[in-house]
């Protein structure tokens, strides 16, 4: 084997749950193409690009708090804040009937502050979790509820309406035939993947996750990594709740609350650990657009809603479920070939050994 | 200096300290409305506890052994509905009520294995496989069981729906205590007898304290898991009948949403969410201190609607205390050497 294709397979193996994706894309493209002939049309990507953003924004949410060992249920409630204070503001300040030009003006400033308010929340989610040192799971679970209660007392439970074209545009509206959330999507997705990769903290998000021993005895300080991670999750999800307020046209303590399971499935089904360290921001837009191929897919042959809540748990099961299985049997395999490896490298044999 | 009757009193599980909230918050509500002292009180509190108390239990075991379940409510509305569709479609069971709740824990039983092959066979961490479980068993129940509200009933279960044990007339409102108070308090019993004295509840602790060294000290963890999983299906099986049986209207999009306030509930009872503590009377005094401030709001003026916020802060509240309670724990023990040398 030459050098340059042991390269290649080396880097694809390394790259298994992206290959592995894409595979499954395109297996998911091919039958629904075949299957429908409305499936592999400009509008039914355009369709899905609208509905892929605002889960996808949810899924990095999770995926940050998940590369930390931690997990975020309270995004959904976050999001809701976040659209909530814009429904809210544009009702108190009859928006709707503005002229275009304080519309305008109106619209930014209560995106900014609905923004601001999904970032208070996320300042909550530090606090609990960073300074009072109380389990993810348990302070998200409290805050998805505590702030989801707050929307429903705050609304008396009901659905706010009154927005201005301009900020209606921010969801339903094109760019050179790509829907606007599709490029809000990416625009996040580019700098959350700047946040982890290329910038110190976001190296100790992953380090705190991978090794939370190792990094405390390396003098990592976990308060400020828990705080950036949980703002910037909370960020990202308000982000995906003014979208959905905006597709919607109105606001409502409810809304994507069937988004949690959907956003977890994703996340795991992009590659990321649960028990923190490990994932990429393509992974999760991958996998995120996957499923919503499927998602659209069923929709297109007529599938229940239902069936698609069945696929998603019996995805999730199954991914975890091939992960785990591998990890404990896969290792002695593994190890084995490290071991000829060793040996081949140890009586010179130029062509399996590698060099580091 | 004598403080042992102190933390006698507060209980392992900060029993104490859940009785004195309770008993605080009934006299702040009673004097506020002194209406609020009577039986009706009492009895409203006993029916409206009942069937989270239930749910309560099997969740109690999981949260002891280390883990979490979100799919109980799933699995209860599934057994409780498909019971109450298959004597309408098949004339199976319909004249006897035990038959209903048999038939309703066997389904309980084989969705719980549902869990139990996700958790303890492919080892899935356990609030991811009961996150998909949960998507599966509801969207089954949706798609193949039905998805309409059933209101004709066997007559043996519409029988024991109207059973109560004991009626309070105030005026024209009359105030009832289901019967089914009683299967209900015989659960909490037998899961606390379990707990306590049997060879598999000692086990469910350990495992929960620490799993590497339960499985060195020779306790069988898979097998043990894959109990707990069962008995918690059978158990959330049961509790969706009771439901059914009481509500009246078999409604297929109920209970789903509601997981919060029974995991709410048995943290607040004092399990500790990293496993291995964890008490049947806590969890009891947890959900019966939740029904309380959801039952009272009213009575104090504050709109329904604020029902979610206030058990939200409950939580909160139980979390923070814990976790203050278990740092300061952390640095007592690590001084007291120190002190002494």
């Amino acid at each position: 084997m030459s050098d340059l294709t042991e390269r290649a397979v080396q880097r694809l193996l390394s790259e298994r749950d992206l290959v592995a994706l894409v595979a499954m894309g395109l297996v998911v493209l091919a039958v629904f193409s075949l299957v429908t002939d409305t499936f592999l049309t400009v509008i039914s990507f355009q369709v899905m690009g609208f509905q892929v953003a605002e889960v996808a924004l949810l899924s990095l949410a999770v995926m940050l708090s998940m590369l930390t060992g931690g997990i975020d249920l309270s995004i959904v409630s976050v999001a809701s804040i976040a659209a909530l204070v814009v429904a809210k503001g544009f009702a108190a300040t009859n928006a709707a009937t503005a002229g275009s030009g304080r519309a305008l003006w109106l619209t930014v400033a209560f995106i900014a502050l609905g923004l601001l308010a999904g970032v208070a929340c996320g300042l909550v989610n530090g606090f609990l979790i960073a300074k009072l040192r109380i389990t993810p799971i348990l302070a998200t679970l409290a805050t998805l509820q505590i702030l989801n209660g707050i929307g429903i007392a705050w609304t008396g439970g009901v659905t706010v309406y009154g927005m201005p074209n301009q900020f209606l545009n921010v969801g339903g509206g094109y760019v050179y035939h790509v829907p606007i959330p599709v490029l809000i999507l990416l625009g996040a997705a580019f700098l959350t993947g700047v946040f982890v990769n290329r910038t110190g903290i976001g190296l100790r998000v992953r380090l705190v996750g991978a090794n939370p021993t190792a990094a405390r005895y390396s003098g990592l300080n976990p308060t400020r990594v828990l705080y950036a991670t949980y703002v910037a999750s909370a960020l990202l999800a308000s982000i995906a709740g003014v979208i959905i307020a905006s597709r919607a046209a109105s606001a409502s303590a409810d809304y994507g609350a069937s988004y949690l399971l959907l956003a977890i499935v994703i996340v795991v089904l992009g590659g990321v650990s649960p028990l923190g360290g490990y994932g990429t921001v393509t992974g999760v837009v991958l996998s995120a657009f996957v499923l919503q191929m499927v998602s659209t897919g069923f929709n297109m042959v007529e599938f229940s809603a239902f069936a698609y809540q069945i696929a998603q748990g019996v995805i999730l099961i199954a991914v975890i479920g091939l992960n785990t299985l591998t990890q404990r049997y896969g290792g002695a395999w593994r190890s084995r070939l490290l071991r000829s490896r060793r040996r081949a490298a140890a009586t010179g044999d130029p062509s399996t050994a590698r060099t580091q | 200096m004598r403080s042992i009757p102190w933390n006698r009193l507060r209980g392992r599980n900060n029993e104490g300290v859940l009785v004195l909230s309770i008993i605080a918050f009934s006299i702040a509500v009673g004097i506020s409305t002194p209406s609020f002292w009577g039986w009706p009180t009492l009895l409203d509190l006993g029916t409206n506890s009942l069937i989270n108390l239930v749910f309560a239990m099997g969740v109690l075991l999981v949260i002891v052994s280390g883990g979490i379940d979100v799919s109980f409510m799933a699995i209860g509305i599934f057994s409780g509905y498909a019971v109450i569709i298959l004597p309408n479609a098949t004339g199976f069971g319909a004249d006897y009520a035990v038959v209903g709740f048999a038939t309703a824990a066997l389904i309980g039983l084989g969705l719980g294995l549902l869990n139990a092959i996700a958790i303890a066979g492919l080892r899935i961490p356990t609030l991811i496989a009961t996150l998909g479980t949960q998507g599966i068993i509801r969207g089954a129940m949706l798609l193949w069981v039905g998805s309409k509200v059933i209101p004709h009933y066997p007559a043996g279960l519409d029988r024991l729906g109207n059973d109560y044990l004991v009626t309070v007339h105030s005026g024209a409102a009359a105030t009832r205590l289901s019967v089914l108070i009683i299967p209900a308090a015989v659960i909490c019993v037998l899961v606390g007898l379990l707990l306590r004295y049997t060879m598999i509840g000692r086990s469910i602790y350990a495992i929960g304290g620490d799993e590497e060294s339960a499985r060195r000290a020779g306790i069988p963890v898979t097998g043990i898991k894959v109990f707990i999983y069962v008995f918690v299906g059978v158990l959330a099986g049961i509790a969706g009948m009771m439901h059914v049986t009481r509500v009246g209207l078999a409604n297929p999009y109920e209970l789903v949403g509601g997981e919060l306030d029974v995991i709410a509930a048995v943290v607040l009872g004092g399990a500790s969410i990293f496993g291995g503590s964890g008490s049947v009377t806590g969890t009891v005094l947890g959900v019966v201190l939740i029904t309380l401030v959801k039952n009272s709001l009213i009575l104090l003026g504050v709109p329904s609607t604020w029902q979610r916020f206030a058990v939200g802060l409950l939580l909160l509240v139980g979390i923070t205390a814990q976790a203050l309670s278990a740092r300061l724990r952390r640095r007592g023990p690590a001084l007291a050497p120190g002190v002494a040398a």
